[in-house]
């Protein structure tokens, strides 16, 4: 019983620091920290730009 | 990825038979033995012939100021909504002519007529001068621009726009294309009668082959209050990508243009406007598959709008098919567009 109480205690826990994070990076209203977030989305942008692999839409399909 | 000259042993000295590094003098085809016991860190090897190589390259000209962006703004879907359908004619090898025909949900429908004009005064393979371009549209409103050639290196331009019979814009500016170096000087809506007016000087330098840097200056004057605005840009140009930034004391932007594979492009940007208070980032990238005669553009950005545009020639008729969707998730907003080209 005590342990499904702190297994519930901690997923809740979990779920309000994302849901708390996720509030924090949306907000609008802080110039700065609105930057700071998208500096990191863009570096994100860039990471992923970078280590795409190439592929050709036009190969033919694996036979299975 | 990454450059030409990245991660690679520096190749034995070709025919010269000259060692850069320890000044010795060796038969062709023979490499130059290390006469140091402790091993150069592998950076050292790897930089100089890149270097050299740079050294040795003369340096180009690094294009016009406005396009240090484009690559990766042409990457992303344009929006549109509605319906429009275009039709091109051409009459001569010289004269085309075209209507533009839109129905719009959001905005005003529209007829335009457009016409331009090429001239027969070759400065290159595709590029004939003079050019003017003009469309007007049904209540008399006109877009027009007039661009010439005027020495190896001069191009100037002119353009106008009126709102029914008021001028609304008219602008002129002159391009200077170097050796290595570009500079641009715009004058816009100069009016000597109410001392008004915009200058805009742009100069754009290559400092190596892939780095170039450069300086935007606009001044504005109306009567009774006058300012002016700088920013600096820096453009590095890699084998397969180029990285863009401009800061100033509106803003910045940030740009990263990266050519996955023939098919595939991929370009990320951030705008910061201090003015505004806001910054926003965007990704999108663009499939082209020729051999289907498909383009596909798709974008998503950090105010919640996710966008993509579908372009598909239907050969073998002359026409071309254009769908457009965006979808702004936080303001719960679609708007939809469909387009065809003929000609």
């Amino acid at each position: 019983m005590s342990g499904s109480n702190v297994k519930k205690g901690s997923s809740s826990r979990a779920m309000e620091w994302i849901s708390s994070a996720c509030r924090f990076a949306a907000d609008k209203n802080d110039f700065r920290r609105n930057l700071l977030v998208n500096l990191g989305l863009f570096a994100a942008g860039v990471w992923v730009a970078r280590n795409l692999s190439d592929f050709d839409l036009m190969s033919p399909q694996p036979v299975t | 990825m990454g450059g030409v000259l990245a991660a690679s042993p520096p190749a034995p000295p070709p025919g010269a038979g000259s060692s850069a590094s320890l000044g010795l003098t060796v038969p062709p085809g023979f490499g130059t033995p290390s006469v140091s016991s402790v091993v150069p860190p592998t950076g050292e090897t790897k930089e100089t012939p890149r270097r050299q190589l740079e050294a040795e390259t003369p340096l180009i000209n690094p294009g016009a100021f406005d396009e240090c962006h484009r690559k990766c703004k042409d990457v992303f879907p344009l929006q549109m909504d509605g319906v429009r359908v275009v039709v091109n004619k051409g009459l001569s090898n010289h004269f085309q002519v075209n209507h533009s025909l839109l129905l719009s949900t959001s905005g005003e429908s529209s007829y335009r007529f457009g016409a331009t004009f090429v001239g027969s005064k070759q400065t290159g393979p595709a590029e004939f001068f003079p050019v003017m371009v003009g469309d007007m549209d049904s209540s008399g409103s006109l877009n027009a621009q007039i661009i010439h050639q005027l020495t190896a290196g001069l191009r100037s331009k002119l353009a106008f726009q009126t709102q029914q019979h008021k001028f609304v814009n008219w602008q002129g500016d002159a391009e200077f294309r170097g050796k290595d170096f570009t500079a641009t000087v715009t004058i816009g809506n100069p009016d000597v009668l109410a001392g008004s007016g915009i200058i805009v000087a742009h100069y754009l330098q290559s400092v190596t082959p892939a780095v170039a840097l450069g300086a935007e200056l606009v001044y504005h004057r109306r009567p009774g209050e006058e300012g002016a605005v700088t920013s600096l840009v820096g453009r590095y140009t890699g084998s397969n990508y180029v990285a863009t930034l401009t800061v100033g004391s509106a803003g910045a932007h940030a740009s990263y243009y990266h050519k996955a594979s023939d098919q595939l492009q991929v370009g990320v940007e951030l705008e910061a406007s201090t003015r505004l208070q806001d910054t926003s980032v965007s990704f999108g990238y663009q499939l082209d598959v020729p051999k289907a005669n498909l383009l596909f553009k798709g974008s998503v950005d950090s105010n919640w709008v996710v966008g993509a545009t579908l372009e598909k020639k239907l050969l073998p008729l002359p026409l071309s098919l254009l769908l457009c969707s965006f979808l702004n998730h936080r303001k719960n907003k679609v708007q939809v567009g469909f387009g065809i080209t003929v000609g």
